[in-house]
């Protein structure tokens, strides 16, 4: 299980192309909660995800920092 | 100015000149004011998949962004396809797409499509515009999103009010493109490990291409004389008369390319991704290799193969820093005395059918030798895609166009139109199959009305001719819907839609047929080569097997049954 912490910029479709993300690389999502963050425009989502064996969570950054609307991300 | 103006203005702004697509409600009021640009060409496509593929072929033909434009619903999941396909291969690819008015978004109104959410997987970004006062800079960011970085597809979808609603205009900003910064620690390693291998490989991929590194990937490797073998996207970013060149790598690449990586104690993957038609079985794949691996895309670094020097940069960059620092290679005569046997003993060939009936390699290979390297080449995908990958020489990087990741059925085509468009100085040859070609050869008609002449070899085997080898090596020669049987009258079918239509079944004919096709400047020109339906195309790594089980006909595997190159 790893803890994924992001700072998404409200915009449309922001959460949805992480969320469409997990599911296309087959990442299972355990827990996700969005707030509002302290800074203006944007929102912290947490997740607590489980890769699948021999997948890296290093990977899964990367690939969620190409989402154009996320601001940082860092795992746990 | 409305919405609709600032739109077509921007497009203008940024340097767009062709868009390919098809008019429809959510998306017609920018068709209006696009009907008095001066500066813009619009090829009306006849179906949407086209207009898409066409701008993936115009995009790699001229290194610039591609533009499609569809209207909602229908229009645009019609643009599905094509998205997919420029996003596996990493397209610079705007996609325009009409919505329905904002106040009906979300009611299941009609022709309303939810296009953003079915292309996110498939897009780099996409925006929805809800004030037409963004129009200019989001279209101009979508263009430099598209571009920069890692290339590839962004949408931008434009409900109709938002089109017919005044707009202000804003000059859109110049974009600021940041390269990765290359880490100098990482490009040492490198040049330390290159220095010292023993068994070194230059894995090149479409990257190289994307990055417009060719020279300087000629230069290092003339420099160091280290092999090189270059990936189906890749296919003419080094010369293949190059005597350093081993050919394609992968599923149906050349027994020395295939030996290569997979005895190799160095890979320098440059710009590729270690795709599973290239490594086969992964855990068996170059098991004593090192690898250098640089990509613009960090995701892409030790995704399916641990990188020991990731290099994260353009590979412009890359090869500007690693020819700075690799002084010369190590001595390589006995790797190189290893693979130029492997070449010798196993060069591509392929034999006559023994039904009399034609080669679809030599059509191919002909075609190639009597067109030239200066021509762009598209394919569809199947068994003539392999064959076009092996048997035409390419010389110049993006001079093969295709569709390596998706593998798309009917790309040769709408991707032809597109290079024409971008390209009209060079003759452009789609090498189609005869299945591919009835999913979308529809754009002849587009081509013929727009005077684009683009050549169609429809390499006619009467068969989804890449299934029926699976069938024949994996499913007991048990032939389950892969005939196509011998309608239509491919000739008569290109006459129709107004181009010249040819036909050719004896190997005497080609040469001559091809000659015939070159001399029509004013029409396109679809030639039905008629060949045997057995060929099968080898070299090939079964799917799932490792490389080093590669058959170079049924049965026969070179690199299992001998000892060659064991005490390397
Ligand atoms: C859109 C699409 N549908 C199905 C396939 C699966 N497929 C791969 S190759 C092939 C046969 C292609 O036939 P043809 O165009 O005649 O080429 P050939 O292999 O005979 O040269 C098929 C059906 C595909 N790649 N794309
Ligand atoms: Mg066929």
């Amino acid at each position: 299980m790893h803890r994924l912490s992001l700072l998404l910029r409200n915009k449309p479709g922001a959460l949805a192309r992480v969320v469409v993300l997990f599911s296309t690389r087959d990442v299972a999502v355990e827990s996700l909660s969005l707030n509002p963050a302290d800074a203006d425009g944007l929102s912290r989502l947490d997740v607590q995800v489980r890769l699948r064996e021999g997948r890296s969570v290093d990977q899964l950054v990367h690939q969620l920092r190409r989402v154009v609307d996320l601001c940082e991300v860092s795992a746990a | 100015m409305n919405g609709a103006l600032a739109l077509i203005k921007a497009l203008e702004a940024v340097g767009c000149e062709t868009v390919f697509g098809i008019p429809g409600g959510a998306i017609l009021p920018a068709y209006d004011p696009l009907f008095d640009s001066a500066k813009i060409r619009h090829v009306l496509t006849r179906h949407e998949q086209g207009a898409g593929h066409a701008a993936s072929g115009y995009a790699q033909a001229t290194g610039r962004v591609g533009v499609c434009m569809a209207t909602s619903g229908p229009g645009a999941t019609n643009l599905v396809t094509p998205l997919a396909d420029a996003y596996l291969d990493s397209l610079p690819v705007v996609a325009i797409t009409g919505q329905v008015a904002r106040p009906v978004i979300g009611t299941d109104a009609f022709q309303e499509a939810d296009i953003r959410s079915i292309t996110l997987p498939i897009t780099k970004h996409s925006y929805q515009v809800t004030d037409p006062d963004d129009i200019p800079h989001v279209i101009a960011e979508a263009f430099t999103l598209a571009a920069s970085g890692r290339p590839g597809p962004v949408l931008v979808d434009l409900p109709k009010d938002v089109l017919a609603a005044p707009a202000a205009w804003t000059e859109p900003e110049p974009p600021v493109v940041v390269r990765p910064r290359l880490d100098p620690a990482g490009v040492r390693q490198a040049a330390d490990l290159l220095a010292r291998a023993e068994r070194p490989v230059f894995y090149v991929g479409g990257g190289v291409v994307r990055a417009g590194a060719a020279a300087l990937l000629l230069e290092l490797a003339e420099r160091t004389g280290v092999p090189v073998v270059t990936t189906l996207m890749a296919r003419g970013a080094f010369p293949d008369s190059h005597p350093q060149h081993l050919g394609m790598p992968g599923m149906h690449g050349t027994v020395a390319a295939v030996a290569a990586m997979q005895k190799a104690d160095l890979l320098v993957a440059l710009g590729a991704r270690f795709d599973d038609r290239v490594t086969g079985s992964l855990a068996r794949f170059a098991p004593e290799a090192l690898v250098v691996h640089a990509d613009i895309d960090p995701a892409e670094i030790s995704k399916n193969r641990r990188a020991d020097v990731p290099l994260v940069g353009d590979c412009r960059d890359v090869l500007r820093a690693l020819n700075a620092s690799v002084t010369t290679g190590g001595d390589l005569g006995a790797w190189w005395a290893y693979l130029d046997g492997l070449r010798t003993t196993f060069p591509l060939g392929y034999d006559w059918p023994e039904d009399g009936s034609l080669a679809p390699q030599y059509v191919i290979s002909r075609i190639g030798e009597l067109v030239g390297p200066e021509a762009i080449y598209t394919s569809g995908v199947g068994q003539h895609q392999m064959w076009a990958a092996q048997f035409v020489r390419y010389e110049r990087p993006g001079s093969f166009i295709n569709s390596g990741g998706l593998g798309t059925m009917g790309f040769a085509v709408p991707a032809a139109m597109g290079a024409v468009c971008g390209a009209p100085d060079r003759q452009v040859w789609a090498i189609d199959g005869d299945g591919c070609f009835q999913m979308t050869n529809q754009e002849l008609a587009t081509c013929a009305l727009e005077g684009l002449p683009i050549k169609v070899a429809v390499i006619n085997n009467g068969n989804l001719g890449m299934v029926r080898q699976w069938q024949n090596l994996f499913y007991g020669s048990r032939y389950s819907q892969t005939s196509l049987g011998s309608t239509p009258d491919f000739a008569l079918l290109a006459e129709a839609m107004g181009c010249v239509g040819l036909r050719c079944s004896s190997r005497p004919g080609v040469d001559d047929v091809v000659r015939e096709a070159m001399a029509v400047r004013d029409r396109p020109v679809v030639i039905d080569f008629v060949v045997g339906a057995d060929a099968q195309v080898w070299p090939m790594v079964a799917a799932g097997t490792g490389n080093d089980e590669i058959m170079t006909a049924r049965g026969l595997r070179p690199l299992c049954d001998s000892d060659t190159g064991e005490d390397l």
